[in-house]
């Protein structure tokens, strides 16, 4: 997320930083104090939508002194999935209120004459998000325990907040099984996809067969893994990409983080959580500080959803690179990729299988 | 009866090879120099280059064909075809024993093509 591009060798972009006035006078309106943007950077890792690092003074008001702010504009097309910035903000303050580290949500503009399109800013937290970078950094294996504690820690707190804190109604309830409703979100988004596929449908089927009851529903952070976290160093800063959070079973998160096809190549069993850290470092703290009771086989499940979900999004992901621009070829490639998660899914399935045959 | 004159037919330079020396030219000569962010987006081109060689040479559609043979009236299915009836529970485990083990050999054609790589982490010889 640090990697600064130069805006004039890319396509066009929704703000123009030459032009800062309306965007100063909104914000000045808003925050009730003069807010004066001193710098624009465009940064990368914005693949639909813009991040843009604001240097900003502010005279008066509560936000007096000078901060370094993230803006981040509203994707041309969201996913089917994803949530807007609109409902994304409202998650980030509640996560931020329960004590979640997160880069703090500073205000949302839905205001599409502003800068030309929706927006949200956040307080700019510097550092390392490159997954791939953190999974080869060469001191992984001094920290890697500990940084999976921390993560099962900060979980921990994210599954603290429930729909009965009547913060978030911006997020639907699951009226049945929430591995049901996901599933069934799964095959909606591929109602328009390019490619309808066997194997997923086949995984997508066993999901919906064999979704587990969920005795409590909190809140998810949805896309919990490596590449979604921030690192000062080599501690975490920010728990980043909240696009896709909703009510749902807490143990999908822990899924997600340790299914396979998100540890990045690091698959010795000391690195299973994320491509990072032993499982029972995770599992452990994440317990610890109040997370929910883990027992294998459920996980076994949810490595299988976040297995077949990854796939239907690498197919939409794949799908747009139609539309164009510098990450056609990134999209394209990804949208390739769906089969290495569907072993993973059919792999997983059968395993599964044989150990309740067996028992 | 006079000797022909016609100059000996050059070999025909194939899409595969044509392929190859791109993806070779590229990693060789321009790779190496370039900054890391450029280095990303070339690795992606260097790889859109070899799955596309692969797609020529690898690329094979028995184990989708037994499948779909077995499911079908001869030449009748479809990938999606297939993919909409399992979704609507007209084809299953139970309707066709050892689906999924046939759904994982599909996979696995299609990852010979798409990342060898892949199917060489989960322990696969090819």
């Amino acid at each position: 997320m640090t990697d600064t591009l130069d805006p004039k060798q890319v396509r066009q972009r929704t703000f123009d930083p030459s032009k800062t006035g309306g965007l100063n006078a909104w914000l000045s309106q808003t925050l009730g104090g003069a807010v004066t943007i001193t710098a624009a950077a465009l940064l990368g890792g914005g693949a639909v939508q813009e991040n843009w690092r604001l240097d900003v003074t502010v005279d008066g008001g509560p936000h007096t002194g000078a901060h370094a702010w993230l803006m981040r504009t509203d994707a041309a097309q969201r996913l089917a999935l994803s949530l807007d910035r609109e409902a994304e903000f409202a998650v980030l303050v509640a996560a931020h209120a329960a004590g979640v580290l997160v880069a703090a949500p500073i205000v949302r503009c839905v205001d599409a004459s502003v800068i030309g399109r929706p927006f949200l800013i956040q307080a700019f937290v510097a550092g390392q998000a490159q997954a791939r970078q953190i999974v080869r950094h060469p001191e992984l294996a001094n920290f890697g325990d500990r940084l999976a504690g921390v993560l099962g820690q900060a979980l921990a707190k994210i599954h603290a907040v429930t729909p009965m804190d009547g913060r978030l109604s911006v997020l639907p309830i699951p009226m049945q099984s929430p591995a049901k409703v996901l599933v069934a979100g799964l095959k909606a988004a591929l109602a328009d996809a390019s490619q309808h596929r066997p194997a997923l449908e086949y995984s997508l089927a066993w999901l919906d067969t064999h979704a587990p009851a969920t005795p409590r529903i909190t809140l998810v952070h949805g896309d919990y893994r490596t590449g979604n976290y921030m690192l000062d160093g080599t501690k975490l800063a920010a728990i980043l990409d909240w696009e896709f959070a909703h009510w749902g079973d807490p143990l999908e998160d822990i899924g997600w983080l340790c299914a396979r096809c998100w540890r990045f190549g690091n698959d010795e069993q000391s690195q299973e959580a994320g491509g990072i850290g032993s499982r029972r470092a995770f599992y452990e703290a994440y317990q610890k500080a109040g997370g929910e009771k883990i027992n294998e086989q459920s996980i076994a499940y949810w490595e299988v959803m976040a297995a077949a979900k990854w796939a239907v999004i690498a197919i939409l992901q794949g799908d747009r690179y139609l539309s164009g621009g510098e990450t056609a070829i990134e999209l394209a490639l990804t949208g390739l990729m769906a089969p290495e998660m569907e072993f993973d899914a059919l792999d997983g399935i059968a395993a599964i299988d044989a150990a309740r045959a067996k028992s | 009866m006079a000797k022909s004159t016609k100059p000996p037919k050059a070999k025909k330079l194939s899409a595969e090879t044509l392929i190859a020396l791109a993806a070779e030219t590229l990693k060789a000569e321009i790779v190496p120099g370039l900054s890391p962010e450029k280095r990303y987006a070339a690795a992606m081109i260097a790889n859109a280059l070899d799955i596309a060689r692969r797609e020529i040479t690898t690329a094979d559609d028995a184990a989708l064909w037994a499948i779909l043979d077995t499911a079908y009236d001869d030449g009748d299915g479809t990938p999606a075809q297939l993919a909409t009836d399992i979704r609507v529970g007209k084809i299953t485990e139970a309707t066709h024993p050892g689906l999924g083990a046939k759904l994982r050999t599909v996979l696995i054609a299609e990852l010979k093509v798409r990342n060898p790589r892949f199917l060489r982490s989960r322990g696969l010889k090819i």
